[in-house]
């Protein structure tokens, strides 16, 4: 394999990496966002979540993210690869990771939120200094989990055209006729960036300590 | 000038209580209670299980929203405004609940938080008081409870007993009009039950205005000024301990006093 070779999977790992932050980026508080809506069963508003999370769950990647592509031209915009794959990312991440925030508020103690209340804190006070300094610790076994599924399932966006890891390993091999060399690599590549995700969650378990234990 | 400094007539009771109902689905848990707590009193709430002390307690804060009658504190009506027909929303109702504070059965510590902070959490981020003097008031509150050594302890890493004393520090540290307390030791082994009544009769006799739901007799004898017995969601009694104790004037009380003291 060239060091081109090389150069272009470093590449693709790169285009891996941003894409699947920056849906992480934005699916995680919206997953966040979904699951409040369904904990506080504000109205409406709960079966509609509940509508969005089955359907994105139940939709492949690839499906979505080329529903998304030759959609949006139909309703008049028209969204460029990295935009619907930036946004396929992020809706079906968010629908996932939606359960994790709401497992971890459906088993919150509610005596902690009855003091709270009886303290004269109001809702949104009591999210902010009582329930999510305990809940994101909580849920961020379960978050990270989350995060390294969608890094796996990151190959789908090559159907509309984004040369990821996998794709350039794809193109090298086709180029090369050795497949075995930048697949090999692409593995790597893939660890070590699961990998990064796993020590960052590791660090910030240790640094803030779990919920009630001695921080 | 009118001397605003002369006190009104009849200053008007801390918290009183008038025909309150309240009912879950056709379950009718209070059916009319009217009681009132006087200023620097303290009052023990006393009934078997299921007699509505803890809903009626839980209603004084409106975590629980009474279906009929008014509470008032200190002459102003709990939960509604304006003459009461509109309820308060939620930032009148939070700024309502502030003025009492809440002792719980299971504490309901916050434990991500260390003791010190606990007790400052909600003066400060809800009553908006300077720092400075919340920490000040907050080691003398946990210096009165006994834990002064303990403020930078989480929680999880204390007794019953201390936790409780805890929960009664973070109430007072409120500054609150009145102190509800919802069965304080019933959640306790019994050796540590001695530990927080201690500090609950010194809250009494330093004049806090205290309403106590308590299956604590002892408690109730030496430390109420009066003692209301609830059954199926009535006042059955309301009485000086001392009478109460001793000569009950219904059937009822004797037959509560026979099975939950003299048993």
């Amino acid at each position: 394999m060239t060091a081109a070779a090389f150069m272009t999977l470093l590449q693709g790992a790169g285009v891996t990496l941003a894409v699947s932050f920056a849906g992480i980026l934005l699916g995680v508080p919206i997953g966040l966002g979904i699951a409040l809506v369904r904990w506080g069963e504000v109205p409406v508003l709960r079966r509609v979540a509940a509508v969005y999370v089955s359907l994105i769950r139940s939709t492949p990647l690839v499906t979505l993210c080329l529903l998304i592509f030759f959609a949006s031209p139909s309703i008049g915009i028209d969204i460029g690869p990295v935009s619907a794959a930036v946004l396929a990312m992020t809706l079906n991440t968010s629908a996932f990771n939606s359960e994790v925030w709401r497992g971890g508020l459906v088993s919150f103690p509610k005596d902690q939120l009855e003091a709270a209340r009886s303290f004269g804190m109001r809702p949104s006070g009591a999210f902010r200094r009582i329930v999510f300094p305990q809940l994101w610790r909580s849920a961020l076994p379960g978050l990270v989990n989350e995060m390294t599924l969608l890094i796996k399932g990151s190959p789908a966006i090559a159907v509309v055209g984004i040369v990821e890891v996998t794709r350039a390993a794809v193109r090298i091999g086709a180029t090369t006729y050795e497949p075995l060399p930048p697949f090999l690599v692409a593995t790597v590549l893939y660890i070590a960036l699961v990998f990064g995700f796993v020590c960052l969650q590791r660090v910030s378990e240790r640094t803030y300590g779990r919920a009630g234990a001695s921080a | 000038m009118p001397d605003t400094s002369m006190p009104p007539a009849v200053a008007p009771p801390v918290l009183e209580i008038r025909g309150l109902t309240k009912s879950f689905g056709t379950n009718i848990v209070l059916d009319g209670v009217s009681m009132q707590v006087g200023k620097g009193q303290t009052v023990c709430l006393l009934g078997p299980s299921g007699s509505g002390k803890s809903t009626l307690l839980r209603c004084v804060n409106w975590l629980e929203p009474p279906d009929q009658g008014r509470i008032l504190l200190s002459g102003k009506l709990m939960g509604f405004r304006d003459g009461g027909v509109v309820p308060m929303n939620g930032m009148e109702l939070a700024r309502a609940r502030s003025r009492i504070g809440m002792v719980f059965q299971h504490f309901n510590l916050w434990p991500h938080l260390t003791v010190l902070q606990n007790l400052i959490e909600a003066p400060i981020h809800v009553q908006g008081r300077q720092r400075d003097e919340v920490i000040g008031e907050a080691e003398v509150l946990l210096d009165r409870v006994g834990l002064a050594d303990k403020k930078n302890a989480f929680p999880a890493h204390l007794s019953g007993g201390q936790k409780q004393r805890v929960g009664i520090a973070r109430a007072l540290a409120m500054r609150p009009e009145l102190l509800l307390f919802d069965e304080p030791t019933s959640a306790l082994d019994p050796e540590l039950v001695g530990e927080v009544v201690a500090v609950m009769k010194i809250l009494a006799e330093e004049g806090s205005t205290m309403l106590v739901v308590t299956h604590e007799m002892g408690f109730a004898r030496e430390a109420a000024d009066e003692v209301v017995l609830l059954d199926l969601g009535r006042v059955v009694e309301i009485a000086r301990p001392t009478e109460f104790f001793t000569k009950p004037k219904t059937e009822r009380a004797r037959q509560f006093l026979q099975r939950y003291v003299h048993a």
